[in-house]
Formats: structure tokens, C-alpha cells, sequence
């Protein structure tokens, strides 16, 4: 067709106009630099692939790589070179690695989508504090407990009790709400457990927040941070143990089951009531404990109502997602590298080259980054949830043949019911 | 053979106004074919989750092999040894056709050993025609796949009644024929099993007895040859209802 007679084609003045100022060329130049550089970085992987097949497999040398950044975890305290600030840095990252990933058993695994782990983290640690300080009379058991009497381990699992009975509660309360109704359920339980503590500042020290007390007594800071921070790492790889103890379980099987349809799993036999409770009561136990810890001059030297927001509550959440909701292990790399990547943006600095400086003579631009290190988080957070809903880790996963995420779907295999007939028809025969 | 004894007395629900099971009495006492039919709205689906636990009766009492189940919930009753299907099958999507059979495996029998369990998903699998789809995640599966898929996680149960709603619903028919075997199948190894369906042919080819619903409640129940010249039933629903 012609177009003789038509007004001209826009699309071909753009055309032209872009040809002749040579956009194209640069686009193909582009192209074919990427090409150069991508074609062997893709067979040089190709053959490292087979390689790995051939020699210890990819599951050998996934645990072997894990067992490195452990090693490297435990070896970390000892590099001379690395400040208190860094291990604090890195203490927080376990903490929050924690957070998420009993998140992603909740959330990921279990489908209940709860804004109210933060709360749970709450509770054990304002309950242990409020222990230590004022004791607790248990009337029905005729015990009285009295702050000498009470160690800081006592509080702690005092503290850890409580959120697992409010786990409990909430737990069942939530029985007959799914998705967007058990969110906003546990938002405003959250919302009103903070305000609680905002509100009672008598008892609770309102905003400025609740000592609780101190765990270890150790005189000597260096000493002090290398302790807190085996510590802080030691939970984190047991309540990982213990996260995956349970989801490798037939307990993890009937959550999922439970995530997927819950009549269909009730259909099916599965007790639903029980696994939803057991499922609240467990992750509110490993954040009760683990803030209990925490806040117990551990990471933190006190508890305020701030942390219990739901900003915060979101963050949990933000690190899960970027990690792989669905991977626990997934969710707390996302957790650890997630804060990290956020303490070390507070300051951006680009050195500038050839002797250059900048109008007030420093050869370095400094950028105090503020919120906007976080608003780059969100577009970190909107490119995974649009292209790599599993999560950014999800392909190296996946490489190292992590079972924990059975998402790959083969569609080649996929078939009609009309085909399906038909093999069957040629099968007879 | 297991011991079958499905006991309905005098069932009812109201959802607001309307009656939707009224009144309905029947035993189930050995290993039958029971074809359940009616005209659309006639109570079918919602006598099934009264039986499954899934709605607790307005009224009346139904007793499995000596145990009272209505009001139980859907897992109990699967427990005590009643098992059903989904007129809108509910495979557990982003499970693995493998995983969706040991679910029921399992939460039937937890300590059974998961090799053992595998096996026996297997069989029932080989048995389904589906056997080649046990890793796929259950949501690639066609519909008809998934209607299997429900019939055999229903097998992994071993119940003494199994409530199959709707199962040749939208299926090709080379797939019926699986289904059908299916069912002659499970009813040999001294199963009670009660069917819903539309399809008139296979509840008449089936069955060897039928429950005819109206408006909620039972007008006959008897063999299919009897039902059929039965008056009542030639004009509430085999006469001029024009649904079906």
C-alpha cells in the first residue's frame, strides 16, 4: 500500500528525523557492545554450569558457599580493621534478618499476612523490661516474683511467654479473617499495642521508651560488642534452624496446603484451626524472644514506641519481599543486605578524578543522602514486585537447587485436556 | 472392607428465607453407587457441605459409622471417613501435584513414612492417567487434570463415603471414561459412593440407586429403573424443567 494521496506517516517523519542525526547507529553500537561483552560472559557461565553439574553439583557447592559466609560471619568481629559502629551495623542485620524471616514462615509460607510481628517483637521486650523493673505476682500460682529475685534471662523468657500467649490469642481471634481483612486487623492491633505504650508513659516511659535489663555486663566495649554480636548471630542461625525445622515438617506442608485453600486443606484433613494458631504462636515466640534479646542492652539499650510503627512494620515487610517472601533463608539475606545497603548509603560520597574539586575545594562531592536512601528502597521494592516476584535472591536460589521455593513452573509440559484425551485414545491402541 | 454406616436424620438449612435442605432422611449402609440428582437450586451442593462439615445443619442429625459429624468441622468429618470433592475443583495451586497428594496423606496418618505415602501417590496417580504430571505444580494442570487430581487425593484418605460434586462437569469425554473407571474402581474396594451430577446418562448408566432432590428435599429414592417412572419425579424434574 502507498501512501500517495494520505497525510504523511508521523511515526516515519520521526523515523527519518532519528536516522539522520544517527540515533540508530548509536542504539546498534549499544547493541553490539553488549553483545561483545555479554555473549562470552554467557558461555564462560554456560561452561562453569556444566562444570559445576559435573563435578559436586550446585547443591554441594550451595552449601559450601553458605558454609563461607558463615565462616566469614564468625570471622568478622576478629578483623581489627572494622569499627564497634560496623558491628553494631551488622547486629542489627541479624536482628532484623530474624524479623523477616519468621515473617516469611507467617506470611510467605503460612499466607497470613500480618502487620503485627512487630508487635509481638514488642511485647516480649516491653513485658521482660516491665518484669525486671516492677516483678510480677502470678496469684493463681501462689508465686511472686519480685525484681531481685528475677535474672535478666528470667525476664526474657517471661517476656517470650507473654507474646506467645498473646500469639494465642490474636491467633484465634484471626481464625475466620483471611487476606486483606486479617491485614487491617492486625494493623490496628499493632497501632493499638504502640499506643498503649505511648499512652501509659508512667509505666512504660511513654516515647522515650523502656530500659530493659541489661543481658550481658560486660565492662570492656570492644569486649562487649564481640559478645553481643556472637550472640545476636547465634539466634539468628537457631531461629533459622528452627523456622526450617518446622516448614521441612508435614507442619510446613499443611501451612502451605493452608495458603493455598483453607477448605480445601480442612476438606483434605488438615486441622486448620490448629496449624493457623500454632503458626501465630510460634512466630510471635521467635520475635518475642528475639527482641526480648535485643532490646536487652544487646543491640538496643532501650525499647521505644517508635520502633512498634508501622513504617517499621513495612520495612519487615519491604526486606522479606526483596529477599523472597517464600524463602526463609531468602527473606533474611534480604533482611541483613537490605539494612546494610541502608546504613551505608546514610552518606554517599564520589571522589572526583583527575585532581578536580569541588567550589569549596574538596576533591570529593558528599551527599547526605537522609530519606532518600529510603525512597530508593521503594524503587528497589516496586522493580521486584513488578519483574521478580519471588524475590531478587529467588534465581540464585533456584541455581543452587534450593527446594524451599517449588515456584518453577515447566510450561512445556502443560497440556489440554483435548491432548490428554488424545494420548490416551492412542494409548488404547 | 471398612464398616459404612452414613445416617441422615430429618437434615435441614435455612440460608435467611429460603429452605434450602428440608428435611432430608437417608442411610447409606453399604458399599453403593448412589447417583444424587435435581433440577438446579434443588439442594444438591448444599446437602454436600451439610455431610462435609463445610455448613452446620439448622436442624437434625447425621451420624457416620456411629459418630455424630454434623457441625464438626470439614476436617473432622474427613477424619471420621468421609471424603468429597468440589463441583469448582480446588487444587492447591503453587503445590506440586505430589504435594497436594501428601497433604491428605499425611494429615490422615502423620507418621506415616513419606516414602511409603509417595508410593501410594503413585498408584493412585498411574491409576489417573496423571502420573507423568507428579512435579508440575498443580496449577499448569488442565481442568479435567485437576478433576483427577481431586478424585485421587480423595483415595489418599481411604474413606468409607466419598462425595463426588459434579465430576464429569466440563471434562472431555475420553477423561469421563478415567473418571468412570475411577469410580468402579474405588466402589470395588467396598466404597459407598455418592455422585452429583447432570450428566443423565452416566447417573443412569452408574447408579444403582438414586436420590432424587426438590426444593430441598428428597421426593424419591429407590432404583434408578423405579425413580424413573416415578410420577413425582417425571414432573418436578425429568418433565418439564427445561434446565436440564
Amino acid at each position: 500500500m502507498t501512501n500517495r494521496g494520505r497525510s504523511p506517516d508521523p511515526q516515519a517523519i520521526a523515523r527519518n528525523l532519528l536516522g539522520s542525526l544517527g540515533i540508530y547507529r548509536v542504539i546498534d553500537g549499544i547493541h553490539r557492545v553488549g553483545a561483545a561483552i555479554g555473549a562470552p560472559v554467557s558461555a564462560g557461565f554456560k561452561r562453569f554450569e556444566t562444570r559445576v553439574d559435573a563435578g559436586i553439583g550446585r547443591r554441594r557447592l550451595g552449601f559450601i558457599l553458605l558454609g563461607l559466609i558463615i565462616l566469614y560471619f564468625l570471622w568478622f568481629p576478629n578483623d581489627t580493621s572494622q569499627s564497634n559502629y560496623a558491628k553494631t551495623v551488622f547486629i542489627s542485620g541479624f536482628f532484623y534478618a530474624i524479623m523477616s524471616s519468621s515473617w516469611a514462615l507467617l506470611a510467605g509460607i503460612a499466607g497470613q499476612f500480618s502487620f503485627g510481628h512487630m508487635a509481638f517483637m514488642g511485647i516480649g521486650a516491653y513485658v521482660a523490661g516491665l518484669i525486671a523493673r516492677d516483678g510480677i505476682v502470678f496469684a493463681l500460682l501462689g508465686v511472686n516474683v519480685t525484681p531481685e529475685s528475677i535474672s535478666a534471662v528470667g525476664a526474657i523468657i517471661l517476656g517470650t511467654a507473654a507474646a506467645g500467649l498473646v500469639g494465642l490469642v490474636i491467633g484465634w481471634l484471626l481464625l475466620r479473617l483471611r487476606s486483606a481483612y486479617l491485614a487491617l486487623f492486625t494493623i490496628a492491633f499493632s497501632e493499638l499495642f504502640r499506643i498503649m505504650m505511648l499512652t501509659e508513659y508512667d509505666y512504660t516511659g511513654g516515647s522515650n521508651g523502656l530500659s530493659l535489663r541489661p543481658l550481658l555486663e560486660i565492662a570492656d566495649v570492644n569486649t562487649a560488642r564481640q559478645v553481643e554480636y556472637y550472640l545476636m548471630f547465634g539466634l539468628l542461625i537457631l531461629c533459622l534452624l528452627a523456622l526450617y525445622w518446622v516448614a521441612n515438617s508435614p507442619i510446613g506442608l499443611f501451612l502451605r496446603a493452608m495458603r493455598e485453600d483453607e477448605d480445601a486443606a480442612s476438606a483434605l484433613g488438615v486441622n486448620v484451626v490448629r496449624y493457623k494458631i500454632l503458626v501465630f504462636v510460634f512466630t510471635s515466640m521467635i520475635v518475642g524472644f528475639a527482641g526480648a534479646i535485643f532490646y536487652s542492652d544487646v543491640g538496643s539499650e532501650r525499647i521505644i514506641p517508635e520502633q512498634l510503627e508501622i513504617l517499621q512494620m513495612s520495612l519487615i515487610i519491604a526486606y522479606a519481599v526483596i529477599g523472597g517472601m517464600e524463602s526463609l533463608i531468602g527473606a533474611a539475606a534480604g533482611a541483613f543486605i537490605s539494612r546494610y545497603m541502608l546504613e551505608a548509603m546514610r552518606q554517599v560520597v564520589i571522589s572526583l578524578p583527575f585532581g578536580m574539586t569541588t567550589h569549596d575545594g574538596s576533591d570529593a562531592f558528599v551527599w547526605d543522602t537522609g530519606y532518600w536512601r529510603f525512597a530508593l528502597f521503594g524503587v528497589v521494592m516496586v522493580f521486584t514486585l513488578r519483574y521478580m516476584r519471588n524475590g531478587l535472591l529467588f534465581p540464585i536460589i533456584t541455581w543452587f537447587g534450593g527446594r524451599d521455593i517449588a515456584m518453577k513452573e515447566t510450561v512445556s509440559k502443560r497440556e489440554s485436556d483435548d491432548e490428554h484425551a488424545a494420548r490416551l485414545e492412542a494409548d488404547d491402541e | 472392607m471398612s464398616e459404612i454406616n452414613l445416617e441422615l436424620n430429618q437434615v435441614s438449612r435455612r440460608f435467611g428465607g429460603l429452605q434450602a435442605v428440608d428435611h432430608v432422611s437417608f442411610n447409606v449402609t453399604k458399599p453403593e453407587l448412589i447417583g444424587m440428582i435435581g433440577p438446579n437450586g434443588a439442594g444438591k451442593t448444599t446437602l454436600t457441605n451439610l455431610m462435609s462439615g463445610m455448613l452446620k445443619p439448622s436442624s437434625g442429625t447425621i451420624y457416620l459409622n456411629g459418630r455424630r459429624i454434623d457441625g464438626h468441622p470439614p476436617y473432622d468429618v474427613t477424619r471420621a471417613g468421609l471424603g468429597r470433592t468440589f463441583q469448582i475443583t480446588r487444587a492447591l495451586g503453587r503445590m506440586s501435584v505430589l504435594e497436594n497428594m501428601l497433604v491428605p496423606g499425611l494429615a490422615h496418618n502423620p507418621r506415616a513414612s513419606k516414602v511409603d505415602l509417595t508410593e501410594r501417590a503413585h498408584e493412585i496417580l498411574t491409576l489417573l492417567t496423571i502420573d507423568h504430571l507428579t512435579n508440575e505444580l498443580s496449577r499448569a494442570l488442565s481442568g479435567g487434570q485437576r478433576k483427577l487430581l481431586e478424585l485421587g487425593r480423595l483415595l489418599m484418605l481411604d474413606p468409607a463415603v466419598i462425595i463426588l460434586d459434579e465430576p464429569f462437569a466440563g471434562v472431555h469425554p475420553r477423561l469421563q471414561d478415567t473418571i468412570t473407571n475411577y469410580i468402579y474402581r474405588v466402589h470395588d474396594n467396598g466404597k459407598a459412593i455418592i455422585f452429583i451430577s447432570h450428566n443423565m446418562g452416566a447417573v443412569f448408566e452408574l447408579s444403582e440407586r438414586l436420590i432424587v432432590l426438590h426444593h430441598g428435599a428428597v421426593i424419591a429414592d429407590g432404583d434408578p429403573q423405579t425413580v424413573r417412572s416415578d410420577p413425582a419425579v417425571i414432573d418436578a424434574y425429568l418433565g418439564h424443567d427445561e434446565d436440564d
